[in-house]
């Protein structure tokens, strides 16, 4: 199961996703040296983590934090167009049928072999959502060392722009057509692991 | 043509190439227009099916590659270790400030130069559960490369990979699901890889002896190899375990 929690006023007040934003502390500021803000020392949380933002999120087999995904609408200010606008030459895709993965995050928590299976999972869970909800093109940035792997996923991944040296990284832009024949893509490359998304409720956090 | 629409154009390119000569041909192209005299794409030599032989495309000086065979450097080329080290593209100028050079690996170096091949751009294409692979951009001896262009190459030599990685699959499938391990036998393997004995790891875990005795013969057996070390290796191989596990406090 993949859950989706959306349309959260403030979701860091959210209990359920917390650990998630723990996580990222994590992974993002302690492990990769990301220079993004951190709140009360324990949760990375920015200016996107707001009611427009979508999360998927994998739980492990205690319902914690295995991985997560945050997607931003691409009809508002999101990572691409007011971060790194340098990094696109190709027209950037937007609108309703594209959102912009960002904050792609496997927990620590775990050994490799089950940090690889949350990941297969995740990307999973990305497919099927955006098939479920008419999304056909997913953008974002990311480190060029973590091209390699997602080009071997299988899906149709092409750059927006050539990659820059950033803050000591070198980043790129990608966009990421999704379709039908997408499932069968990943599953060519052993990585497909279909399951149903439930959404979080959220009334009791409201 | 701004680089990146030369970048367009190879990537249209390759998703029709159907063989791996009509690859060759396009990266060889690109390479020249990057500024490159040569090109070599390969998959690091795969332990698991070494008997079955991997995909290397390049447009090296024939003696260059005919000394490279005979010396097998295949596994010990410097280029191909920094290449596990670091996840996005390096000058060879770098590999000192990389690895640890030994005297061989300069003389493979030195060699190379004496057989036209100068300094070079690796991008590695390290993809969890395969053999390491990377894609190479050379140039004769005394031949500069373009920094500005280095981005471009950074690109292609990803594309590339991946466009090979699909071409080898047709020929059979490419990722052989690792054996299953049950955690109990994973958490064993990485008290092996930390040099632990059996009883040591059974004090560790507090199991019976005999018990991790078990768990570790099961798992040999899985892998089909006969060694504790080579078990541990194998486990690391294909992504069971990892450096940063094995190596966490």
């Amino acid at each position: 199961m993949v859950t989706i929690a959306q349309s959260i006023p403030v979701p860091l007040r959210l209990p359920a996703l917390r650990e998630m934003f723990e996580a990222r502390k994590r992974v993002f500021v302690d492990l990769l040296k990301w220079d993004i803000p951190v709140l009360e020392e324990r949760y990375e949380v920015d200016q996107f983590d707001d009611e427009y933002a979508t999360y998927l999120i994998v739980p492990d087999d205690a319902g914690g934090h295995a991985g997560s995904a945050r997607l931003l609408d691409t009809g508002r200010p999101h990572i691409l167009d007011t971060l790194f606008p340098e990094l696109c030459e190709a027209p950037l895709p937007r609108g309703p049928r594209v959102l912009e993965i960002t904050r792609f995050c496997l927990g620590r928590a775990r050994g490799a072999h089950a940090r690889i299976e949350t990941r297969n999972r995740l990307v999973s869970g990305l497919v099927r959502y955006a098939l479920e909800n008419g999304i056909e093109t997913y953008t974002g940035v990311a480190e060029m060392g973590w091209l390699s792997q997602i080009l071997a996923f299988g899906w149709r991944c092409r750059p927006l722009g050539l990659p820059r040296m950033i803050d000591g990284k070198m980043l790129g832009a990608l966009r990421i057509d999704i379709s039908e024949e997408t499932p069968a893509l990943l599953e060519a490359n052993g990585i497909y692991r279909p399951a149903p998304l439930q959404r979080l409720e959220t009334l009791a956090a409201a | 043509m701004r680089p990146f629409e030369r970048a367009e154009i190879f990537l249209r390119d390759v998703s029709e190439t159907n063989t791996e000569s009509e690859l060759a041909e396009a990266l060889g192209i690109v390479s020249h227009e990057l500024g490159f005299e040569y090109f070599a794409l390969s998959h690091h030599v795969d332990l698991r099916r070494a008997a079955q032989p991997a995909i290397r495309l390049h447009n090296y000086p024939a003696d260059w590659v005919e000394y490279y065979d005979a010396n097998s450097l295949g596994v010990s080329d410097p280029v191909h270790r920094a290449s596990h080290v670091t996840s996005v593209g390096f000058a060879w100028s770098e590999i000192p400030r990389m690895i640890a050079m030994t005297p061989k690996d300069h003389e493979i170096l030195f060699r190379g130069g004496a057989r036209g091949i100068g300094d070079g751009f690796t991008v590695p294409a390290n993809v969890p559960g395969e053999s390491n692979g990377s894609c190479s951009f050379a140039n004769p001896a005394g031949t500069p490369m373009r920094e500005e262009d280095l981005p471009l190459a950074q690109l292609i030599g990803a594309f590339a990979f991946e466009a090979a990685r699909k071409l080898w699959r047709v020929r059979g499938p490419l990722i052989q699901p690792p054996p299953r391990l049950t955690d109990r036998q994973r958490e064993c393997i990485l008290w092996v890889a930390r040099g632990k004995s059996d009883w040591e790891i059974s004090r560790i875990l507090g199991v019976e002896h005999e018990t991790v005795v078990r768990h570790l013969k099961q798992a040999r057996e899985r892998y089909g190899v006969g060694k504790r070390t080579m078990l541990a290796v194998q486990a690391l191989f294909d992504g069971s375990i990892s450096f940063t596990d094995i190596l966490k406090r």
